[in-house]
């Protein structure tokens, strides 16, 4: 369990990091390390050099825009997240999965980034940031773009990132007034990787729901939004049970069979019944959060 | 003197070593000039070894030698059958099969020689199950055992009339079909060890982690063809075993390898080695049916038990015998007809794990008890009062118990203390035994939760425990006591080498030596580290060290004092305790005397479950065990508490999944053992002492004890919870939500 030989650069600045990446072939940047230390103990991955982004300061902290924008730096620590009193009361669902990802040591190391550009079936952030609308900004050899987080997320471990292209932040728009997220999860007792994690985010009026994005990591091969289960809760009383499980028992319609996650852990049906039942949790919590 | 040893919760012996990372487990000791050893495993279930090209892997930089079936002297061994080679040279069984052996300078190049090997096999046909091996045209495993893969089958066969017409006259049946799974030890160190000769004596000397030095020398003397004096057994120290190191793992091949290149050589499994590379909780399915008067008599069992016993014979037969023993629970019957059967398939091995049958018998036995219950409308503590063993109860092998049963006594404890209460002779189950408040969501503490998805319940089990080797099984027990000193004894030598696998076994040696000579603890100094010290102690099994070393303690210190008041100095004496013996029992009727002595506990369980994902949450566990006596009261509860956890993990999540013979999860990335995350909220130890009458201090053996009866308690709560049944463990969530799925009851349906 030792990882093929690799050369290690530390990157300084942004610039240096891209710059890294294109001079050497089949270079990884390293994060957190969680996903790819293991992959490379396991020579799932055999990374020719490492760029490492730990000691690039600007990639680190939360900051927000005059227009409420909220913008975490790629590098800022699940830990650091789940400390900051204004994501948890404005961005529910992201504190809800920051503060429960792995344990108190990988929550001092592992990334916001690196969740994100990692786009493990199991990880946490991708349903939150499909949720919450995020944006991701990204910086490469032509310069610096933006990108939706539904375009990012392309598939399984697959996202829109050239290999010389680096996750420097995520900007989560600024949530309308009355509107409330939450993240729920079912954990692999292991490796707390979800099994299935639903977030849901809803805009509320007058007592019921006007707008809502739903979406699920975990339990299929990537991270995708529940259109039906959104669809269905527009117009929804915010205390009506019924309604809301009506709504949540869509999470699973339409979807591909080949797209389920199956394992010794959860096959299929279970995983599509874990949707149902942690989508109307999420949504739930969400307007209780939205009300309350 | 009036310092008391026993009964005090002194130290444990050597917890400072271990605590400090002083204690140099197997794995931690180097010699010089050690070579490196590592095993090519067979890596299919069933297959005959066309061609064994060695000749890569020998011209390999860094290798010292390649050792094959062929250098084996007498390539066989087994605890109760000489059925397993050491290395196979014709035919793998198992995908743990052990094939070649490659020493090396470094790890490293072992290794890579172990990698260069070439096996062409060809492909026999895998049998996965114990169903398919009983059919009569399955492929025979072991053709020289007979003309069945059925390796041991016992019946009983107890009362005056065919079991059929017993039935006739019941008021009430009761039956299920249950199935238990296999279960991985998990001991925190993985097997390792070293090989050497000691240039002194001669000998060949292993020192490994294991549960019975004398055994392994004897394993190892047959295979190697030397006489016992020419092996010697070293235990350093043992990090964990629960059964999993009673046979041989790397044992032999130590000695092997020692002997054929002269050297010391080192051996460390990794655990993917060790999950595939030793024996496992046996898989079982019982299928019974009980019968009982409206009044709450039992009157009439049946059952017919299967156990796979995997591709060799380990302890199964043993195991077998436990279970059916144990499969009408702690009772007093009318009649009783068992069939219980032990078959071989390509499944890793079964074999010895704290409980050895008993909670697989017990499994079925206390769900078909809370069944009956349920049915005759009667509370569980007082069905089990009315029908409990007693004091000159028989056995449906026609033994009377052992005197000192404590069974009713015991399940009146546990139930009090989880507050049942009791008027006249009806008990009363309570709503909660914790009063525990809702904790809300598991995964994010933010959630609120939720009315209607969760549901609590009340479980209820008890249990019995044989103490000591059953069924004729030798027993014996050796220890030396040398007192040292002048006026008066200033220094007490015990040699005993019972293994202290974690349990503390040698922390209550010196307590019960410290007692029996009248001595503080401190001037008691024990030696235990090999095999040339004193007689075989037996195994750290069977919840039998305590009771069989105290006894010989006890008999040692009696002889040594005797010559100690002769003024004899050093005063020294060796005495070997040999208990009464029991039988075997006999194949057509079941009749034998099995065991000299038991030990009682009874369990509730309070749980949560959450009917929207199928996750189980253990509220609280109350168990309550008689212990005779606790030598040592904290070393008890640190066994109960590990006994429940380690049963917890059994009911709940440890899923050993097997396809066509391998093993899927041999990781505990995929093999899901409890954390601290996942064991109940709270474990209450209730020790109960009532003197065994043969005990020493009348201690009884308790280790395995509060492991058994936990999976019917929880299944128990699960069904007060829900009111499903559940006859199949693990309590999987996916298996949870597919019976709610199933079930009538609409536990599925959310209720407001």
């Amino acid at each position: 369990m030792y990882p093929a030989k690799f050369d290690y650069y530390r990157a300084n600045s942004v610039d240096e990091a891209v710059a890294l990446l294109q001079e050497h072939e089949r270079a990884k940047l390293i994060a957190g390390g969680h996903s790819l230390l293991p992959s490379m103990k396991l020579r799932l991955a055999q990374p020719a050099a490492l760029v490492d982004l730990n000691f690039i300061a600007d990639l680190r902290g939360i900051c927000r825009g005059d227009d409420g924008e909220t913008t975490i730096g790629a590098m800022t620590t699940y830990a650091a997240v789940t400390d900051d009193a204004a994501i948890a009361t404005t961005f529910g669902a992201l504190h809800d999965a920051a503060s429960n990802i792995g344990d108190i040591q990988v929550r001092n190391r592992g990334t916001i980034g690196g969740n994100l550009a990692h786009n493990d079936p199991g990880g946490d952030l991708p349903a939150v940031a499909l949720a919450l609308d995020a944006t991701l900004h990204v910086a490469g050899r032509n310069g610096k773009r933006r990108v939706g987080a539904a375009e990012f997320l392309v598939g399984l471990f697959e996202v829109a990132l050239a290999p010389d292209e680096v996750v420097t932040s995520v900007s989560f728009p600024a949530p309308v007034v009355g509107s409330g997220s939450a993240y729920a999860k079912f954990e692999n007792p292991a490796s707390g990787y979800a099994i299935c994690g639903i977030a849901a985010y809803v805009e509320v009026s007058d007592g019921a729901i006007r707008a809502a994005r739903v979406a699920v990591n975990g339990a299929l091969d990537h991270a995708q939004r529940l259109a039906a289960v959104e669809a269905a809760l527009s117009g929804v009383g915010c205390g009506d049970e019924a309604a809301i499980k009506a709504a949540a028992s869509k999470a699973a319609d339409g979807i591909d069979e080949w797209d389920f996650m199956s394992d010794i852990h959860a096959d299929a049906d279970y995983r599509a019944h874990l949707m149902r039942v942690l989508t109307a949790k999420a949504v739930r919590n969400a307007c209780d959060r939205a009300t309350g | 003197m009036s310092i008391r040893a026993v009964g005090s919760s002194r130290s444990r012996y050597g917890a400072r070593d271990k605590v400090l990372g002083r204690t140099r487990y197997p794995g931690d000791i180097d010699m010089a000039g050690q070579a490196w050893m590592k095993v090519r495993f067979a890596g299919q279930p069933h297959a005959r070894i066309r061609t064994l090209d060695v000749s890569k892997a020998r011209a390999h930089p860094g290798v010292i030698a390649v050792l094959t079936a062929e250098d084996v002297p007498c390539n066989e061994y087994g605890l109760i059958y000489f059925d397993q080679p050491v290395l196979c040279g014709e035919v793998v069984r198992c995908e743990g099969d052990q094939v070649a052996l490659v020493i090396a300078e470094s790890e490293q190049a072992a290794s890579e020689g172990r990698d260069l090997i070439e096996v062409d096999y060809e492909p026999l046909p895998i049998i996965s199950s114990a169903e398919a091996a009983m059919r009569p045209d399955a492929f025979l495993l072991h053709p020289e055992r007979g003309d069945s893969n059925i390796l041991a089958h016992y019946k009983t066969r107890y009362g005056d009339a065919p079991i059929e017409e017993i039935f006739d006259d019941c008021d009430v049946i009761v039956e299920g079909v249950y199935r238990t799974g296999m279960q991985e030890h998990a001991y925190l160190q993985p097997e390792a060890g070293l090989g050497y000769i000691d240039e002194s004596t001669g000998q060949i000397v292993v020192n490994v982690a294991g549960q019975w030095m004398h055994e392994d020398r004897i394993q190892i003397a047959h295979a190697l063809g030397m006489p016992e004096a020419q092996i010697r057994v070293e235990y350093s120290a043992i990090g964990g075993a629960f059964g999993g190191r009673e046979d041989m793992s790397i044992q032999i091949i130590l000695a092997l390898a020692a002997w054929k290149v002269g050297r010391p050589v080192k051996i460390i499994w990794s655990r993917h080695e060790s999950i595939i590379g030793h024996h496992k909780r046996h898989a079982y399915t019982i299928r019974t049916k009980w019968g009982a008067s409206w009044s709450g008599r039992l009157i009439a069992a049946w059952a017919e038990c299967i156990q796979d016993a995997g591709a060799y014979a380990y302890t199964s037969s043993k195991v077998l015998g436990n279970s059916h023993l144990t499969v009408t629970g702690p009772y007093e019957w009318e009649a009783v007809h068992v069939d219980s059967y032990s078959v071989y398939t390509n499944n890793v091995p079964g074999g010895a794990f704290r409980g050895f049958g008993g909670p697989q018998g017990h499994f079925a036995a206390e769900t078909q008890m809370n069944k009956l219950a349920e049915r005759l409308e009667m509370d569980p503590v007082k069905l089990r009062l009315k029908n409990v063993l007693r004091d000159g109860s028989q056995l449906p092998t026609r033994a009377t118990m052992p005197p000192g049963v404590s069974m009713g006594p015991v399940i009146e404890a546990a139930a009090r203390a989880a507050k049942w209460t009791r008027q006249g002779n009806d008990w009363q189950r309570p709503a909660t035994i914790s009063d525990a408040a809702t904790r809300g969501d598991h995964a994010t503490a933010t959630l609120r939760a939720l009315p209607g998805h969760r549901r609590r319940g009340v479980g209820f089990a008890a249990a019995f425990k044989n103490v000591g080797f059953s069924f004729a099984a030798p027993e014996e027990n050796w220890a030396t006591i040398e007192l040292h000193g002048g006026g008066e004894i200033e220094r007490v030598v015990v040699k005993a080498v019972g293994a202290d696998v974690g349990q503390g076994a040698h922390s209550v040696f010196r307590q019960m030596a410290a007692e029996a000579v009248g001595v503080p603890l401190e001037r008691v100094e024990l030696q235990a580290a090999h095999t040339d010290l004193v007689g075989s102690s037996g195994s750290a099994s069977a919840s039998r060290m305590t009771f069989m070393a105290g006894n010989a303690l006890i008999g040692a210190a009696r002889l040594a004092s005797r010559r100690w008041e002769d003024e004899i100095r050093p005063a020294t004496a060796t005495f070997g305790y040999r208990p009464r013996v029991t039988t075997e029992l006999n194949y057509e009727t079941g009749e034998s005397d099995p065991n000299i002595s038991y030990g009682y506990v009874a369990e509730a369980v309070e749980l949560e479950v959450d009917l929207d994902t199928g996750q189980i949450e253990l509220l609280h566990v109350l168990c309550a065990d008689d212990v005779g006596r606790a030598i040592n009261p904290r070393l008890v509860e640190g066994q109960i508490e590990g006994g429940v956890v380690q049963a917890a993990g059994y009911a709940l999540m440890e899923n050993l999944v097997t396809e066509e013979g391998r093993i899927k999860t041999p990781y505990f990335s995929n093999y899901l053992i409890p954390t601290i995350y996942d064991i109940p909220r709270r474990t209450e130890s209730l020790i109960l002492e009532y003197p065994d009458p043969f005990g020493p201090f009348g201690a009884r053996g308790m280790a395995e004890m509060p492991f058994i009866p936990l999976a019917p308690a929880i299944v128990a709560a699960l069904h007060d919870a829900t009111g499903i049944w559940f006859d199949q463990i693990p309590l999987t969530p996916d298996r949870l939500l597919e019976a709610f799925k199933r079930s009538s009851v609409r536990a599925f349906e959310r209720k407001a």
